[in-house]
This record gives structure tokens, C-alpha cells and sequence, in this order.
């Protein structure tokens, strides 16, 4: 999943879609004088993006349904036409199959990481009238995390995604081949792994006195209710669930959430009302009358960062890692161009061409203010992601045509370009790109300089 | 090294790409016949510009917000051929995000801050365009380089400034795109499309059926109802097609971005 990247959305001023009284219209949310909270960032502002394990990967390589999953989570087209409109995809909130702690939609959201999917905005039949929203989650480990929604209400991962789009955004109802792949896609994504757990989920390796503690105290009986401990119900195991809910006094029945990567999905709890590990212990040592000292509570929180923590969990983002998940992404066309499959095609059209128009604009044309030098090298990267802009344009026209053979041609012209020439074209204008954190800065404090010249006094 | 040979194996592809059976067309005449609506559309800015100045002058926030928009459609419609023909002066007008001068530099203080301290702001504008204004009369003119700037435009457009685009101060960004299109459209009457029509009459209604395309979806009533993936796929299509017509016309392959032929 590629994160979206439009330059005004980097602002962090609240742009995304804005629905009123059931009235849902496109951006920007509350017009220019939307203030984010702090700890807001829309993601298009972050060069470091969570990283994605994938199952496949490790076992030999992604298969057709996983990369045409990958690609539908991406669209913008599977949630509908207010999320089309907007430009959101699966992969807005769930950022490389993570969570999005920085996520923050107004009027929809009551803190940075959460979201009223029964809100008017997407789906005005789905609203519950109630300002109720629910924390992001991570979807790392998904294959392993049933029952699904955060009150495990719903057994099957394909009837969730089917209710995620259908229900809460009022999407198309998607076909068995796209539904099958999003739920592919979903199941290859693996947590990161860990090398601080052993097997039966022992803490192993170099671990400190304190985690050690830590570790007696999360298998401790509570001492009010000997039948409880926290490892009941985050059974130390490979996901740490029981897969079950609970009532832990935070308002109702809710699923069991795991602790793998868990240092990575803050807020937590079911509505994300807390940030860190600190303040969920002390939830559990207040409603359960736990009776921990403060050495205990930090014994508890070393433990539970040593469960949740992961290897590299995120990583740059650059040509490279961007051009890999293009190609991935492109791979589909492989196989719907032959079988004239045009919805698969125009879906890989639209979605591929976004990406490419969005990295485009990691390269500022010579008009940009905010970077110097370079020119014609970003002129040289522009011109060649255009040029693979419009032969996807081209293969689709032709498909829709019934010309596959062009198509064809049209998608080895494609592949060549992006084998020979784009590589090196947009590495070479890297230096000059929104992908240097000196440029990125220089280009978002301009942006931001502008914007906030709408809220000085006058 | 690597990046010169990558950029020449673009070129070649994209070259050869282009290199179908080509008729050559007599379009000197056609661009020369574009010239006085070049002059008319830089004509309206410089006036727009320099009402915007006496408004500034005067201190009336509303005349100088009018005049400034007055002043960007007269732009915006020229873009045709700006970024091709006079690079430098359209740095210099239509620099973003943060600029010194020009244009969106005037709308952040009148938009943004509200204020009409912008005099040696529109004092630039108004030289940069007389100037613009003056060289039209006899600056060179080529089909290439107008059939570039408007295939050039087309691509932009598509862009779909969801987001607000760069005019979103002054929320006139429908109204840059809606000039963008009347642009392309007038430029492709004037210089190219009698001419496609003589080579491949049924290439040239595709680009009529993808201009009025895209000026039926600009024509909605505000920028967040427009049809974002309705227009980018418009433009990418009246891209294409005009790629196509390069060839008939006996031009080259137009280029995707200034500067870069």
C-alpha cells in the first residue's frame, strides 16, 4: 500500500472530506480554518513509513491475489463514491497494513488514531448519530487476530472487509475476485518479528531484571479474582489472544487485542483513549484493584514493550521502496491484459496512475519555490513517470477496446521503461526530491507558511 | 552517466513511439493565427494586474481581490504556451508555494492575511507582464512548441486539484482549471484541429469528444463535486490523442514537461 501523498494534504490542516448534516462533499474539512490536534500528522508529511513483513515474500514471492488485493487496498475506488472522491483507500487508515496513529479526520474523530466508522460522512444510513469513534488498528498478524471489529462481532475476515466497505463506507458491493484478494492481501501481512520471543511467547535473549519481573506479573493471579491474570486473556502464544471478549471496564465487550508490534499501535484500548502502556496498566490496576507498586507498573510496561516490540518497524521512504510496490502493483496487469479482464485492468490503471501522479509530485516542477538545483533532472523524472502515466492510460483504452494485442505491447513498453530508465531517472533527481528530508522540510514549511498566512489576525 | 543514458533510452522509446506516418501540415500559419489571442489573454492579466494595483493603492481589499482574479484568468488560459516560451517570466508570475513575487505571493497577503501591502508585489506583476505583452508581437512562434504546451496543459489538468490546488487562497482553483481547459480548447481550434481533421478526421473527433469532456466535468458547480477520476481520465485520454496527432500533423512527439525536449 502506497500512502497518498498531495501536497496540501501534507499541511497538516485537516484536508481530507467533510460531511455535513448528511450532505457529504469532498475537502477540505471545516474549509482553511481546520487546526489538527497535536501529534497530527496526515502521513503524506512522514518520509518514515511503517514497514510491511509479508508471509509470501519470506516463503518465495507474492501471488496474483495478493498484489491484486494489495492494489485494491490502495484504491480509492473500492470504498465509494465519497471515499473515491477524497481519494481515500483501505491503506489511508491502515498505512502499510499498520495502524495510523497520526490519522485525524474532524468531526469524525475525537483524537489522532481513531474514526467513527458509524459516523454520516461515508455512509449516512450507517449513522449512528453518535460520535463514537474507534481506534485504528494494526492489521499485522490479522490471519492469526479472529474474531474481527473491535468487539469481535464478526467471525469470518471476509465478512468483515465485505461490511467494512459495503456497510460503513456505502461502497460497491466488490466482486468475489476483489473481496478474495483484499482478504489475501490482509492474511499475508505478518507482524514483525521479534527476536525477544521464544517459543510459548517466553521472553528470550538478553532480558532485563525489571521485564523479567515483568513477565511473573503479567502471569500473576489477579489477587481479587484468582481465575483472572493478564496472561488469561493475552495468552503468552504466538499472537497473545485469547480470541475472545471481555469486559475490562472500559465501556462494554471487547475483543482480546494483541500485543505483538503492539509498541507500534498506540492509542489503545477499543477507542484509543490511551496513549501509552503506562496509562493502560494503571487502567487495569484501578478497575481490577491490582494493587501494583509503582516498581510493579514499570515492570509490567518493560515487559510489555519487550512483547511488542519488532524488528525495523518502519523504514524510509524513497524510490526504491515506492517503485518495488508500483511493480508489484503493475504485475497484475500481467495476467488481466491476456484474459481482456477490463474492471481488473481499470482498476490497476487508476490506482497504478495515481501513484505515479503522486510520486510525480515528490518531484517539484521548476516552479516550486522551496527547491533549487536539479532541474533537469527532475525535469528527466517527471517526464518519465507522465510517460508511464499515459501508457497505462493507453493499455486501458486499448483493453476497453478490445485490442489486446496493443495492450500488450503498450505494458512490455511499460515494463521496459520501468526497467531501464525510471530507476535511474528518478535516482538521480532523488537528491532534488521531496524524498531528501532537507527538501521535504523546506517544501512543507513553505506550504505551511502560506497556508498559516489564513490565520494570522487582521 | 547512467542518468544521460537512462534519459536517452526514454527518449528513444518515446521517439519511436511517435514515429508512425506522418503528414506534414502546413501549421506556421495556424500559430500565427493564435498569436493575438496569446496577446489578448496576457492582455487581460496585465489589466487585471494593474487594476490590482490601483486597488492596492487605495487600499480597497474587495477591488484588489476582484482585480486579482480578473488578472489570474487572463493567466491561466495563456499556460498554453507560458512555461514553454517564456520560462523564466512564468517562474517569476506563477511561482508557488511561498514566492517572492508573482502571483500567489499577492494572493497569500490579500487572501490569506487580508492585507493590501502588496504594492511592490504588483508593481513586479504589472512589469513582468507588460513585458510578456510587449514580446508577443513578434516573439517566434512554433506549432511544436504550442502543440508541447498544450498537451502539457491537458496532463495538468488532470491533476484534478482535489486537494484545493495552488489557487485554494483564494479558492480559485475550479476557475484556473475551467481557464486551463478554455485554453486548450482555443489554442487546439485555432492551430491544430482544421488540420488534424484534413489527416484523420475520426482522430479529431476523439479530441473534440475529450475537450468538450473536460469542459462539460470543469464546468460543475465547486471544485469538491467535481468528477476527480472523470477528469484525469479525460485529460490522460486527450493526452493520448493528441500524442496520436503529433504524428499526423507532422510534429514530433509532444514532451511532458518544459524544458525537457
Amino acid at each position: 500500500m502506497i500512502v497518498h501523498r498531495s501536497w496540501i494534504a501534507g499541511l497538516a490542516l485537516g484536508f481530507l472530506i467533510a460531511g455535513f448534516h448528511g450532505r457529504a462533499v469532498a475537502f477540505p474539512v471545516d474549509g482553511d480554518q481546520t487546526t489538527l490536534p497535536p501529534k497530527t500528522e496526515l502521513n503524506e508529511d512522514a518520509l518514515d513509513k511503517p514497514r510491511e513483513v509479508f508471509r509470501s515474500e519470506i516463503a518465495g514471492g507474492k501471488s496474483y491475489m495478493i498484489n491484486l488485493g494489495n492494489l485494491a487496498f490502495s484504491s480509492a475506488a473500492i470504498l465509494g463514491g465519497v471515499a473515491r472522491q477524497a481519494g481515500v483507500s483501505c491503506g489511508t487508515c491502515h498505512v502499510n497494513g499498520a495502524g495510523n496513529a497520526k490519522f485525524f479526520m474532524p468531526k469524525m474523530s475525537t483524537r489522532p488514531g481513531n474514526f467513527d466508522t458509524t459516523g454520516p460522512l461515508f455512509n449516512p444510513k450507517a449513522d449512528n448519530l453518535v460520535l463514537d469513534p474507534v481506534r485504528i488498528p494494526s492489521l499485522r498478524g490479522a490471519r492469526y487476530l479472529a474474531p474481527y471489529g473491535n468487539d469481535g462481532r464478526m467471525p469470518s475476515l471476509r465478512d468483515f472487509v465485505h461490511n467494512v466497505i459495503v456497510n460503513e463506507f456505502a461502497g460497491p458491493e466488490p466482486s468475489p475476485v476483489i473481496l478474495d484478494a483484499l482478504v489475501a492481501y490482509i492474511q499475508d501481512i505478518d507482524f514483525l518479528p521479534n527476536p525477544s520471543l521464544g517459543p510459548g511467547g517466553r521472553l528470550i535473549g538478553k532480558i532485563s531484571d525489571s521485564e523479567r519481573r515483568g513477565e511473573a506479573l503479567f502471569k500473576k493471579p489477579f489477587p481479587h479474582d484468582p481465575n483472572l491474570s493478564c496472561a488469561g486473556c493475552h495468552v503468552p502464544s504466538g499472537a497473545f489472544v485469547d480470541h475472545q471478549q471481555h469486559d475490562v471496564g472500559s465501556g462494554g465487550l471487547f475483543k482480546t487485542p494483541t500485543l505483538r508490534n503492539a509498541d507500534f499501535n498506540a492509542p489503545y484500548f477499543h477507542d484509543g483513549r490511551f496513549d501509552s502502556y503506562d496509562q493502560v496498566v494503571g487502567h487495569f490496576d484501578r478497575v481490577f484493584d491490582l494493587g501494583l507498586a509503582a516498581q510493579d507498573r514499570r515492570d509490567l510496561v518493560a515487559y510489555l514493550t519487550a512483547v511488542g516490540d519488532g524488528t525495523q518497524p518502519y523504514e524510509n521512504d524513497g524510490v526504491g521502496a515506492t517503485l518495488k510496490e508500483i511493480n508489484d502493483f503493475a504485475t497484475v496487469l500481467g495476467t488481466a491484459i491476456p484474459a481482456g479482464d477490463k474492471d481488473t485492468v481499470a482498476l490497476a490503471v487508476e490506482t497504478i496512475g495515481n501513484e505515479l501522479r503522486e510520486l510525480t509530485e515528490q518531484f517539484p516542477d521548476r516552479k516550486n519555490t522551496s527547491v533549487s538545483g536539479g532541474e533537469q533532472e527532475r525535469v528527466y523524472a517527471r517526464s518519465a513517470l507522465k510517460e508511464l502515466v499515459l501508457t497505462l492510460r493507453r493499455i486501458d483504452i486499448a483493453v476497453a477496446e478490445g485490442r489486446t494485442s496493443d495492450a500488450t505491447t503498450d505494458y512490455r513498453n511499460y515494463r521496459y521503461l520501468m526497467v531501464a530508465a525510471v530507476p535511474s531517472l528518478l535516482g538521480g533527481a532523488q537528491p532534488w526530491s521531496l524524498f531528501n528530508p532537507a527538501v521535504h522540510d523546506a517544501h512543507y514549511a513553505a506550504l505551511r507558511k502560506v497556508m498559516q498566512s489564513k490565520h494570522v489576525p487582521h | 552517466m547512467t542518468d544521460v543514458r537512462s534519459a536517452a533510452c526514454l527518449a528513444l522509446l518515446v521517439l519511436g513511439m511517435g514515429m508512425r506516418a506522418t503528414i506534414a501540415a502546413p501549421l506556421d500559419d495556424a500559430a500565427e493565427r493564435y498569436r493575438p489571442y496569446m496577446i489578448e489573454g496576457i492582455g487581460q492579466a496585465l489589466a487585471g494586474a494593474r487594476d490590482l494595483r490601483e486597488r492596492v493603492v487605495a487600499k480597497d481589499l474587495a477591488g484588489a481581490k476582484k482585480a486579482w482574479i480578473s488578472a489570474r484568468a487572463g493567466w491561466e488560459r495563456s499556460e498554453v504556451f507560458t512555461a514553454g516560451f517564456v520560462p523564466e517570466l512564468d517562474a517569476k508570475i506563477d511561482a508557488w508555494p511561498n514566492a517572492d513575487s508573482g502571483f500567489h505571493a499577492i494572493e497569500a497577503k490579500l487572501f490569506g492575511a487580508g492585507r493590501t501591502d502588496v504594492e511592490s508585489d504588483t508593481d513586479a506583476l504589472v512589469e513582468h507582464l507588460d513585458g510578456l505583452h510587449r514580446r508577443l508581437r513578434d516573439m517566434p512562434l512554433t506549432p511544436q512548441g504550442l502543440l508541447d504546451g498544450t498537451v502539457r496543459l491537458a496532463y495538468e489538468v488532470g491533476e484534478g486539484k482535489a486537494d484545493g490546488g495552488e489557487s485554494r487562497l483564494s479558492g480559485t482553483s475550479l476557475d484556473d482549471m475551467r481557464n486551463n481547459v478554455a485554453g486548450i480548447d482555443l489554442a487546439h481550434r485555432t492551430i491544430f484541429a482544421a488540420a488534424l481533421r484534413k489527416t484523420d478526421a475520426g482522430l479529431a473527433d476523439v479530441v473534440d469528444a475529450r475537450i468538450e469532456q473536460l469542459k462539460a466535468i470543469v464546468a460543475g458547480s465547486d471544485l469538491p463535486h467535481i468528477d476527480i477520476r472523470g477528469l484525469r481520465r479525460a485529460s490522460e485520454e486527450l493526452v493520448v490523442a493528441l500524442q496520436g496527432a503529433s504524428a499526423k500533423l507532422g510534429l514530433q512527439r509532444p514532451t511532458l514537461e518544459a524544458q525537457s525536449r
